[in-house]
This record gives structure tokens, sequence and C-alpha cells, in this order.
């Protein structure tokens, strides 16, 4: 269905960014005074209504003339991501790598196997059991600001979710040269374009954060304003010159965010809150996102789709309760920490699965039923994030 | 009617409240609940406990009547307390005020006493999210006790400047060497303990006060030195928390060798006059630091701080010799006559860097792992 005047003269792209930013805090106020829905639901189901599969207010070509804020959005929310996994802390707190890097692994194994017990071919079910891997640094980074959760079990979570999302585009790369490989492709195509692929993305992004130290230690912390502009330059450029390059911009981004915590001299680069100065972008991110859920794959997919959130969800609350004595938390907390997990990449993995030169050839079978998943976590990831947090102590209690 | 309890005189005893702090920009975070449950895995014995706000902490030794017992005490708490910050990323430091913390997006911590003191103080209790060095010195008596808390009044500038450490405050230079203590100024029964003469005089005043229903107990009074009967000791609460676990010592050492002076030569000149430059000098000492000029007393002439902390250290050499504190009087001195300083310090590092949050870092690094 598509309103009369979706497609007159009067909505542009400066028009159709207006509605989408109004309605969509619209919507994020709506669901903020609920107090048990996170604001960016609200903007996810104002998306979902004004989009092209509600009220078709908006279409999807001007949507997609916002998409350069969507893309900055993913790029300040990876970064971000990137700088909160911090590697000295990993040397010496080896539980939280153990239980990331083994939560991901039998994620990775469970669903996977879950998967082709239900027919799904072998490597479709790779890339899916891959997706499930990542979290959405954009819905988890906004829950933690909005909520101002502090905390072991928020602390934990970032990192765990950093690892989880850079675990994933690792796996990716090799699930795509093994996809190759069993095409029968020659050793360019399965070997060198998924290197390149990885290889090239971390070296962008570690390019980043070396031009991001060195030029933030020569400007000065005392001229904040200058390097958080060149802050957010280097965002742009790293999300521009990977996409160009056909390199995965999400890998990228992260790396430069680690790069700039990890490195010799990281600490040049000034507050990793970049995102409060974020707003607009955020919004319209989540907006644009809710716009592209389509609900009526859920129709045909629903079974599947919510078998894999469940038994994905299951396994990163038992991963979290098992460690949670290593970790020092406690079992309830440790449980509360996969359960805040739940939110999936959504708009990065779609961008991922849309794009046929970075997919193995026969996963474009499962779009649907990935495009169901991510309704589904999309939808009930970030209140059952924020409900966590709750359970957790770790929010402000006027929250 | 307050019993005090007797306890061996000159014995030492120190709390500290340090900063919990994040390790992404080291503002404080709401750590201390997180720290305590680890702590609690291990069997230490150690007092360890929260504080008013949730990024703070406080420790506390034994009793000791050595500073080198009680600088080992402080190394192994604070070698466990870093154990378990380090499992969960987090920082301490020492310092007297968190240089860019929002006092208001401090969270008072659950526990009825600050609870009760946030109801009653509303922004006050979270702007206390302050930190200082507590040192308590053993006394005989009520009436020793009395007239020792009189007779420090005249050395609380000195405390002040040697312990000066809080430089920043809510993101800016103060241009006070502590700006901590304006905050306890703002509570008010802050101050300083009223002019009685011996320990009946101060239990008749209590009564009044808590027949008035303005205190309930000694923990309502927020003086710079109080007595404390429950522990059988005055309590001098005017230092900020040092940046260093080494200096933690030398101001109590510094505190014995006054409380020793005081006991043996049987001081006794409690006078209205004693405090007409009190405010005077504790302004000076908190803004000015070792540069400041003081009033030693009425009928004296000012004097440069410095100049009056030299004089004193060289007029305690008995009493150091006496306790086995020469060494403690020696970098005192040292210290002083060299004009070193954590606020300086801290001034230095904000230098150097432009940024607070790496000032913080520094300041939490050497907390953490210097002598």
């Amino acid at each position: 269905m598509t309103l009369p005047f979706a497609s007159t003269s009067l909505l542009n792209p400066l028009t159709a960014l207006g509605i989408i930013l109004a309605l969509g805090i619209l919507g994020g106020q709506i669901a903020r005074k609920s107090s048990a829905i996170p604001t960016l639901t609200g903007y996810i189901v104002t998306g979902l209504i004004i989009g092209p599969h509600g009220l078709g207010l908006i279409s999807q070509p001007l949507i997609d003339t916002s998409d350069i804020f969507v893309q900055l959005a993913l790029g300040i929310a990876l970064f971000e991501m990137g700088r909160r996994i911090d590697l000295r802390w990993l040397r010496h707190e080896r539980a939280l790598l153990v239980t990331a890097l083994g939560g991901g692994a039998v994620c990775f194994l469970a669903l996977y196997l879950t998967l082709s017990l239900f027919g799904v071919h072998q490597e479709t079910a790779a890339v899916l059991a891959i997706l499930a891997l990542s979290c959405s640094p954009a819905a988890l980074l906004e829950v933690l600001r909005e909520t101002r959760a502090e905390g072991q079990v928020s602390e934990r979570l970032v990192t765990y979710a950093g690892i989880g999302n850079l675990l994933a585009l690792t796996g990716y790369c090799l699930t795509l040269g093994w996809s190759r490989q069993n095409g029968g492709l020659a050793l360019e195509s399965w070997l060198l374009q998924p290197s390149w692929t990885f290889l090239g993305s971390a070296g962008i992004g570690l390019m980043a954060g070396l031009v991001a130290i060195n030029a933030n230690r020569w400007i000065g912390a005392q001229y904040r304003e200058a390097q958080e502009v060149l802050l957010f330059a280097l965002i742009a450029l790293t999300v521009g010159l990977s996409s160009a390059l056909h390199m995965l911009p999400a890998l990228a981004l992260l790396i430069f965010g680690l790069s700039t915590r990890n490195m010799p001299s990281g600490y040049a680069v000034g507050s990793p809150w970049v995102m409060r100065y974020s707003v607009v972008f955020f919004a319209a991110l989540f907006v644009i996102a809710g716009s592209r859920l389509d609900l009526r794959v859920l129709g045909d997919h629903l079974p599947l789709a919510l078998l894999f959130v469940c038994v994905r969800s299951a396994l990163h609350i038992l991963t979290g309760a098992l460690m949670a004595h290593a970790n020092g938390l406690a079992r309830r907390c440790g449980a509360l920490m996969g359960l805040a997990l739940m939110p999936m990449s959504g708009t990065a993995n779609l961008a991922l699965l849309t794009s046929p030169a970075l997919l193995p050839a026969s996963a474009s079978a499962i779009l649907p039923l990935a495009i169901a998943t991510l309704c589904l976590t999309e939808l009930i990831g970030p209140p059952l994030t924020q409900l966590a947090l709750k359970l957790a102590g770790e929010t402000r209690p006027h929250t | 009617m307050l019993e005090f309890k007797n306890s061996k005189p000159l014995t030492l005893g120190v709390e500290l409240e340090l900063m919990i702090v994040n390790r992404h920009d080291y503002n404080l975070t709401r750590g201390s609940d997180d720290l305590l449950s680890l702590l609690a895995r291990h069997r230490h014995g150690y007092d360890i406990k929260p504080e008013i706000t949730q990024g703070m902490i406080e420790i506390a030794t034994g009793i000791h009547e050595d500073l080198s017992t009680m600088r080992h005490e402080l190394g192994e708490i604070r070698a466990l307390l870093n154990q378990c910050a380090e499992k969960l990323n987090l920082g301490l430091a020492g310092g007297g005020a968190h240089p860019f913390q929002r006092w208001g997006e401090q969270r008072i911590y659950p526990k009825e006493r600050y609870q009760l003191v946030s109801e009653l103080y509303g922004y006050l209790a979270k702007q206390f999210t302050v930190f200082g060095q507590h040192i308590h010195v053993g006394c005989p008596d009520g009436d020793s006790a009395v007239r020792l808390t009189h007779f420090l009044s005249r050395y609380i500038p000195h405390f002040i400047a040697l312990s000066a450490s809080s430089p920043f405050y809510q993101g800016a230079d103060t241009l006070f060497q502590t700006s901590r203590l304006s905050n306890v100024n703002a509570f008010p029964l802050s101050g300083c303990m009223p002019q009685v003469r011996n320990w009946e005089a101060f239990n008749h005043y209590f009564g009044q006060m808590h027949a008035l229903g303005i205190v309930a107990s000694m923990k309502d009074f927020y003086w710079d030195i109080r007595p404390k009967p429950e522990f059988g000791t005055v309590e001098i609460r005017i230092c900020d928390t040092p940046l260093t676990l080494g200096l933690a010592p030398l101001l109590a050492g510094y505190a014995r060798m006054l409380a020793h002076h005081c006991l043996e030569t049987g001081w006794n000149r409690i006078e209205p006059a004693l405090y007409l430059p009190y405010t005077y000098n504790r302004f000076q000492a908190c803004r000015f630091g070792l540069a400041g000029d003081i009033i030693p007393g009425c009928g004296h002439e000012r004097i440069s701080l410095l100049e009056d902390l030299l004089g004193t250290l060289d007029r305690l050499s008995d009493s150091a010799h006496a306790l086995d504190l020469d060494d403690c009087r020696l970098q005192l001195r040292e210290r002083v006559a060299k004009r070193h300083n954590d606020s300086d310090w801290l001034r230095a590092q904000y230098a150097t860097s432009g940024s607070l949050s790496d000032t913080v870092r520094h300041q939490s690094e050497r907390w953490m792992y210097d002598a």
C-alpha cells in the first residue's frame, strides 16, 4: 500500500529526511514514556509504519537517499564498539576472552547443526550461523547510552559483542572462500579475493587508526572539537573507501576503533563517546532500519526464524551463566549478559546479504529466512537488552 | 552520653577514600559493588567498604604503632584491590577530587545511612563525591582527645598543604591547591569543634545537640578534626587522599609527632583566640598550598606556610626521635623544602597532554603501581 502523495514532487530527499526524523522522534518519545521500551524501538516501529512495507508514506528510493546517515551511524557505532575492545584487559582477563571465543564457537556449531538438521544447505547454514555471532553495535550502544548503564555486565557485554562481530566478519570471509572453493572456482577467486577483502579491510582500519592517533597528538587535546571533527571525517572516509574497494566497512571500522584503543599513544584519541553527538544519525538509522523491515516474510519463515533466535539466545544465556563465576559475575548476571546480546546487526547484515559480490552463490536462498530472523531480533532485541541491564541493576534508577 | 573508649596513646590508623574509574575515558564509574563482590571471594580480613557514591571505595588500616607496618598493610590492601580492579577493568586512583566527573551523574550507594544523608542534604550528598584521608590518633582518655583536637587545629594548614591533590574540579582548574574542602564546607555541621575544654563539656554539648534533634551520632559532625569516642581516637579529616600510597603513612607520622608533642608537653591553651585565624589559615592553605601565608596564632606575625611547616618539623625532632620517626620527619622535610606537591604534579600532567582524561590515567597508574 502506498499513500497517493508519497510520490508527489513535495517529497524530495530533504523533506523525506525531515519526515523520517520528526516522526522518528515522535515514535521514540512514545516508546520512552512507556519506560519498558527503549527509544530506538520507537524509531524502528515508526520506520515500519511509514516505510514502503507499511503506510508507504516514504518510498524506497527516497529512503535510499538518506542512506548516508545510515552508513555514518553504523560507522560510528562500529568504531565505538572497536574502541571498547581493550586488548590489555583481555590479556589479563582470559576468562572473558574464553567466554567470547568459546561462546561464539558453540553458537556457530549449534546453529550450523540445527539448520543442517532442518535441511538447510551446508554453506547456507554456515552463513546464517555466522550471522548469529554478530550483535548490533548500534542497538547495544544506544541502549547503554539511553539507560546510562554502567557495571560489569555492560562492560563485558560490549566486549563480548565486539569480539562476536570480529568473529562473524572473519568467519564470513572464510565461508566465502570455502564456498567458492566448493564451487570449483579458481584460486584467485576462492583464496585471494576473500583474503584481500579481509586483510584490505583490516589494513584500512589500521591506517585510519594510525592517522587518527598521530593527527590527534598533533592537534592536541585542548582542541577537542577539531579532534572530534577529524575523527568523524576519518569514520566517513573509512566507510567510503572500504565500500568503494568492495571490502567490509564493518571490519575496517571495528579495527579502526580497536587500534585507537590499543596502539601506543591511542589515548590521544579523545572521549570514546563520539556517539553523544550522533543522535540525529542514530534516529535516522533506526527509522530507516525499521522502514526496511518487511514483516510479511515472517508469515512463511516464522517457525524456523523463531527457533533460530531462541537457540541463539539460549546459547548466549547458557554461556554467560556457565562462565559467570570465572568472569567475576553472579550466575544470574552472567545469564542476563547473554540475554542482552539479543539484537543482531540487522542493517549491516542486510547490506552484506544483498551484496552479490560478497555473498556465497548458494546463500541467496536464505535471504528471506535471514530477514525474518533480523526482523524478530530488531523488534524484540533492544527491549530485552534494556530489561537485562535493568535486572542486573546497572541502569539508572529512573530508567 | 558518649563514652570515650580509651585506647593506647599515639597508636595510628588511616582511612583512604579512593576513586573508581573506568578505563575508556577515566571518568568515575559505578564500580564499588562489583569490586566488593569480587573482594568477597577472597578471605582477606581487610577493612574495605563502600562510600556515599558508587564511584568511591574506602580502605582502612588496623591499629599501628609503626609506620612500616602501616605501609606494609596498605601495600597488601592495594595489591588485593589492584588484582580485583584489573579483573574488572577498573582503575583506582588517589587525589582529593576527580578532575572532570559531573556530580549530578553520581549514584548514591544503596545503604540506609547514605540514602538518609542523600534525602537530608539533597545535591550536597552527590557533591560529596570527594576523596580524603582520615588519620586516627589513639588517645588515653576523652579529656586528652579534646585537648589534642584543639591543639591540632593550629596545624590544619600543614595537613592541607602536604596532601593537596585536587586542583581540578568539574572539568576546570580551580586555582586552588585543594578544591575538595569547598564541598565539605557546604555542610551545616562542618567546620571545627566548639571550644569545650574537656570531655564532660563535650558531652554536654553533644547532649544538647542530640536533644535538639540536630545530630544522632558523632558521624553527623563533618568537622575537620573530631574526637571519635567509639575508637578512642582523634580523627583528622582534612587531608586529600594522596596520589601515592607512600605519602599516606608519612601524613599519619606527622600527626603522631604532633600528638606526642601535645600530650608530652601537657598543652592546654584552649582559648577563643586559638580559632580567630582558623578559617583564614585554612583558606590560604587550600588556595595556595605551601605558597600560602598563615597567622600561627593571635599576636603572631603572618608567616609563609612553608616556613612555618619547616620550623614545626624542626621543632618536632625530639618527638620524632622518641617515636622512631626520624626518617618520616626527614622525608616530609625534604618534600616540603623541594616544594613537592601532588596538585602541581597533576597540573604538570595536564599541561603536557591537555587532557583531563589522560591526567586521570596517569593519576590512576601512579596510585596503583607507584611505591
